[in-house]
């Protein structure tokens, strides 16, 4: 079926929701497409039972208020399970496919979000290694608690709810393990000393932990698993990392499950189809480009793009907030509120920057790589091979590296393994771009494509 | 409740339940081997993203346990090779 909208927003977490929010209280008509049944995205895992959601999320009344005005408001229709697999902007229109509909407009907005950052480690592909996301998502969308003894670990603030969330549950947390130091924040004071809420939101993970007498460890990353005869994880082994993340020392722990999070990685794929101007961020990850209305730069000018949340460069749920606000008020060519909403953005802006900066990855993980790590999940690659290619063949593009070893063509089209991959052939920056550039966003059959007439 | 068949085995799941979390609540935590070396693999990033989690719905290959809701009566199996 084909539909026609004002405003199509693409993405149900905070930024699409409140992009969608403030276009359609500006009087646009406005479609919300998002890939998953419920609104509320990664960060509000809404389940549909609100008593539980409110039990495993420190905000979600937030959640509650936006999606319940977003459900409410006549100008918005909802699509859920809406998977976009293709987006072109064609005859002065974008075009966005799944597989039963085709949706144009002239006013887009992405929120398309981020999913974890993984770092490649000997054993990572054990079953029982898992995202700190994955962890997050089994508990709070599914009522499912990993594992028996479970090692929450990698970097940055996230690693406190999942790991705190897990232990309010009944769930067996044997270890956090923090790759920065346990002092990190010190010369970042006086900013985390402006957002009270951050700080009051990350005693209380700390106190649930202290008081389920969670070790807490810094300066350690989980350098390697091992699996059981049974082809599962058993054990860890824990380094104690200088400030490169070098390997000073070692020492293992038992454990069915190691969840781990290095930060996060922008979903920029429908942005880069539509050829929109994007950049490597401060902290390496492809962002995209935009000014200060979140409008972003379009091959096209007859048509509109805005971009905000997570894909404009890792910030959170408060800075997505503002940038979806700020990008739905510019969508419907509204200036109510624009000046405040940009004050909120600076600020939740400057701390983004400050956490980055904080929860920093420097290149020694390298180090933690044996010829035999895999690289690339999907298509088992490993480190060897890609050292080849650079090494052998002197490439430092991700173009040459999947043409010798094929890393980046399976299944996840490289949303594992290409920053990883960029960041072992030290690639420039444009081939870093270049290297999330798919032009099917989503797995879709031949036999599909010929149902829709376009094979 | 809502009962489904791994491997032949019945097992229950909560309503709304995906796949690769009813398994996973069975300490079931093999969705597929490798089609190369064979390996096993389970549920990695948990958001539909990383395509480690692939098993065999109802014939079906390639589905992403970790986004499919679990459905009354559901065939699961193992997918070897993907």
């Amino acid at each position: 079926m084909e539909h026609k909208h004002q405003v199509i927003v693409v993405g149900g977490g905070p930024a699409g929701l409140n992009a969608a929010k403030y276009a359609a209280n500006a009087g646009c008509e406005v479609a919300l497409l998002d890939s998953a049944t419920r609104l509320g995205g990664q960060y509000w895992r809404n389940t549909g039972n609100e008593i539980e959601d409110q039990a495993t999320h420190h905000d979600f009344d937030q959640g509650s208020l936006l999606m319940d005005a977003v459900t409410a408001n006549p100008r918005i229709t909802h699509y859920p399970n809406t998977t976009i697999w293709s987006a072109a902007i064609l005859d002065d229109e974008i075009t966005l496919r799944t597989q039963d509909d085709v949706f144009s407009t002239t006013r887009l907005i992405l929120a398309t979000g981020a999913y974890d950052r993984s770092l490649p480690f000997p054993g990572w592909d054990i079953p029982g290694v898992m995202t700190a996301g994955a962890a997050q998502s089994l508990l709070k969308g599914e009522g499912v608690i990993a594992g028996k003894r479970i090692v929450v670990a990698g970097s940055g603030p996230f690693l406190l709810p999942v790991a705190s969330g897990i232990t309010s549950h009944g769930g067996k947390v044997v270890g956090v393990i923090e790759a920065a130091g346990r002092f990190a924040w010190l010369p970042e004071i006086l900013t985390l000393l402006q957002n009270p809420t951050k700080i009051s939101e990350g005693l209380g993970y700390l106190l649930t932990l202290r008081k389920a007498k969670v070790a807490m460890r810094f300066k350690q990353a989980v350098v390697a698993a091992h699996a059981g005869a049974d082809g599962l994880l058993d054990s860890i082994t824990v380094a104690n990392i200088d400030a490169e993340f070098r390997i000073k020392s070692t020492y293992s722990l038992q454990c069915d499950v190691a969840a781990i999070g290095w930060g996060f990685t922008p979903d920029t794929s429908l942005a880069g189809a539509l050829g929109l101007k994007e950049e490597v961020a401060a902290d390496g990850s492809v962002v995209v480009v935009v000014d200060d209305n979140q409008c972003a730069t379009s091959p096209q000018p007859e048509v509109q793009v805005f971009a905000a949340g997570e894909i404009t460069g890792i910030g959170g749920s408060g800075l997505s907030l503002a940038e979806g606000a700020i990008a739905g008020l510019s969508a419907a060519a509204s200036r109510t509120n624009l000046r405040q909403l940009k004050k909120l953005r600076r600020r939740a802006h400057r701390f983004a920057l400050t956490l980055q900066r904080v929860y920093s990855i420097p290149a020694g993980w390298q180090s933690w790589l044996t010829p035999e790590t895999i690289i690339c999940r999907c298509e088992e690659v490993n480190y060897e091979a890609i050292q080849d290619v650079s090494e052998k063949f002197g490439a430092d593009d991700a173009r040459s590296a999947k043409l010798m070893t094929r890393c980046g063509m399976g299944m996840c089209q490289g949303r594992i393994c290409s920053r990883n991959v960029a960041d072992l052939l030290n690639s420039p920056d444009s081939d870093r771009i270049k290297g999330v550039y798919r032009p099917i966003i989503a797995p879709i059959t031949l036999g599909e494509l010929a149902q829709d007439g376009l094979l | 409740m809502i009962t489904f068949t791994f491997n032949g085995l019945e097992l229950t799941a909560r309503t709304g339940q995906s796949v690769a979390a009813a398994l996973l609540s069975h300490n079931e935590r093999i969705t597929r081997l490798t089609r190369i070396s064979g390996k096993p693999r389970g549920i990695f990033c948990g958001i539909g993203v990383c395509f480690d989690c692939l098993i065999i719905i109802d014939g079906k290959p390639n589905q992403r346990s970790c986004i499919t809701e679990v459905k009354e009566g559901m065939v699961v199996v193992t997918q070897d090779g993907a």
